[in-house]
């Protein structure tokens, strides 16, 4: 495949295997993630997504196949793999009684940054962040937001090239995600950040550059949000305005929303059919097509939701 | 180096400033304290009186001083175990946050890692232990000092090894555990056990001869007597020189443990040293292993 025989690649991985006792957590997983790219790993609680981060980052060994940071094995256990990633865990792993300077001064120090290095970092950061009115706060005192902004700071202090953001907006304020968004496209932008994401938010998932998405430690579909919107997901029209008997005359499966009816169609062509041929039905409606999470639907048969999937 | 020293003062400084576990680890020592507040004081007292003749004259200052040395024996005994075992609790509280895999992902060795955990826990029992020893002298400075510079630097000897002693128990055993129900339990266990198998609450003579048998299987009732040796010295010299029979010196130093006995066999101090310092090395060659074992497994012991 062209992805898999680019020079531009990241991160390659090859038939990854990992299974725990008789759970299969991982199986014959293949996939690459190109520089500078926004990533979006995707499945459902349980699908394999946490346990090949864990390989990635080289916390948990794997059973069989390859995985290559920048060039580099991770079998060679060289630190230098290490120093490639930034993480931002799914919960805060920093020090909750610590202030939030000790947190990145200690975190700091196991990449060897120290004196005036961690200072010049620090107010860059800052200058991203908006972190310096915290530094004195205990991290454990700060707001779910603030407290975000400080696990990116901890995960951006080295200078990463890629950056794992596992489920990083989960609970977070509308206007806090905003913010991390602004700054991970900066640095995207700025320094050719490669970002490796995992979400619940559909939404977020759809900026992606290229998306994956795995099942029961399998990949189940991928390709870039329109090459799955178009592959998976039809159109739908949103017909306001009209009773239920009329709908149900179309002979197609509908949904009942809030203001009126969802239709799903194959395609825009045959809603364009559909609107010419009842004009009398379609007097008020919008015609869109399918989203991220109707690819996810229909390609696990799972709604992903915040923190759990329903079947 | 530096990534070690940044770990070690991260652990310390976290320790300090952990509320929870800070005051966790002066439990024991409060109860004793309460303990000698309430009736220990007059138990002592009445022990050390009870060996001499009816009539025998002793010397307020004497006796303060006995019942002070026995005190901050004890005191120093159970803060040398349970000070590491609460101090160690940030390596399990690391595993059981998940803040262990922030150190794991970052270009750091397991070893540091571990030596890291066990060189803080041991800094931050001595400093403990050093401020209790250094309250203990004052208040003997003030009730009665018979020490001399000899007993206190055996007393400093002392600390230091049942320290080191306490800090390698409690990396093995806090080794196994991953979660804070887990650290609840075992820190619940030793404060509330580690002062009566120690001899600190009560003396270990007191107990029946079985128990007396097994407690003398544990190092950490040598550490016991040795501290209690030393604080003690000055008294008995005193009481040698006021012409006391040595036969009731000697039931004295039985009383209050001063003299252990490994199945009637008394247990000299040289011995009693070396007990220590082999469990201590034993212990932490034990730790070592279990650490290559964890490197090897090639992930972190911790819950998923």
């Amino acid at each position: 495949m062209e992805r898999e025989n680019s020079k531009d690649n990241i991160i390659e991985i090859s038939h990854l295997y990992k299974s725990f006792k008789d759970v299969k957590a991982v199986c014959d997983l293949s996939f690459c993630v190109k520089k500078g790219e926004l990533f979006a790993f995707l499945g459902v609680n349980g699908a394999g997504k946490s346990t090949t981060i864990s390989i990635i980052c080289n916390r948990l060994r794997k059973d069989g196949g390859s995985v290559i940071i920048n060039g580099e094995d991770i079998d060679r256990r060289d630190f230098s793999t290490k120093k490639d990633l930034g993480v931002v865990f799914q919960n805060s792993v920093l020090d909750k009684a610590l202030s939030v300077k000790d947190n990145l001064l200690s975190r700091a120090a196991l990449y060897g940054i120290k004196g005036k290095e961690f200072d010049e970092r620090l107010a860059r950061l800052d200058s991203l962040l908006d972190i310096s009115p915290l530094l004195k706060r205990a991290v454990g005192k700060l707001s779910g937001g603030q407290r975000r902004r400080v696990d990116i700071a901890r995960a951006l202090l080295h200078s990463p090239k890629i950056l794992i953001l596992d489920e990083p907006t989960t609970g977070l304020d509308p206007q806090t995600r905003k913010t991390l968004w602004k700054v991970i496209s900066e640095l995207r932008e700025s320094d050719g950040l490669t970002v490796f994401l995992t979400t619940h938010y559909m939404e977020e998932a759809a900026e992606a550059d290229y998306v994956v998405i795995i099942d029961s430690g399998k990949i189940v579909a991928e390709g870039t949000p329109l090459e799955l919107k178009n592959k998976y997901t039809g159109d739908f029209i949103t017909i306001y305005g009209s009773d239920e008997e009329k709908i149900k005359s179309l002979e197609l499966p509908y949904e009942k929303i809030a203001d009126g009816y969802r239709i799903g169609v194959p395609d825009t062509k045959k809603a364009t059919e559909l609107i010419v041929r009842y004009p009398d039905i379609f007097d008020d409606y919008e015609v869109v097509k399918g989203k991220m999470d109707d690819v996810f639907l229909s390609v696990t048969g799972k709604k992903l939701t915040g923190g759990n999937a329903d079947e | 180096m530096n990534k070690f020293l940044a770990q070690t003062k991260r652990n310390i400084k976290l320790f300090f400033k952990d509320k929870g576990m800070f005051f966790a680890s002066l439990i024991t020592p409060i109860i004793l304290l309460v303990l000698y507040a309430t009736f220990l004081s007059r138990v002592y007292k009445e022990s050390f009186l009870m060996g001499f003749p009816e009539g025998v004259e002793m010397p307020d200052k004497l006796i303060n001083g006995f019942v002070g040395g026995e005190l901050i024996s004890a005191l120093l005994a159970v803060c040398c175990i349970t000070v590491a075992f609460s101090s160690n609790m940030v390596m399990v509280q690391d595993k059981a946050k998940g803040v262990i895999h922030d150190f794991l992902i970052a270009p750091v060795k397991k070893s540091t890692l571990a030596i890291s955990y066990y060189v803080s826990t041991l800094i931050s029992t001595l400093l403990i232990c050093f401020l209790a020893l250094l309250l203990g002298l004052i208040y003997l400075a003030c009730t009665g000092w018979y020490m001399s510079a000899g007993d206190v630097f055996l007393v400093i000897l002392d600390v230091i090894l049942l320290s080191l002693f306490g800090t390698a128990l409690s990396a093995i055993v806090n080794h196994f555990l991953s979660s804070q129900g887990q650290m609840s339990a075992v820190g619940t266990i030793v404060s509330a056990g580690y002062g009566f198998i120690c001899g600190a609450y009560m003396p270990i003579s007191q107990y029946g001869k079985g128990l007396q048998n097994a407690l003398s299987f544990l190092p950490g009732t040598y550490g016991t007597s040795l501290i209690r040796n030393h604080s003690l010295n000055g008294i008995f010299r005193e009481l040698e020189d006021m012409g006391a029979d040595s036969l009731v010196i000697d039931k004295v130093r039985d009383s209050v443990d001063c003299n252990i006995y490994f199945f009637d066999n008394k247990v000299s101090t040289g011995a009693m040293f070396g007990v220590l310092i082999g469990s201590i090395v034993l212990l932490v060659a034990v730790y070592i292993l279990l650490n290559v074992n964890w490197k090897r497994s090639g992930k972190a012991s911790v819950k998923k």
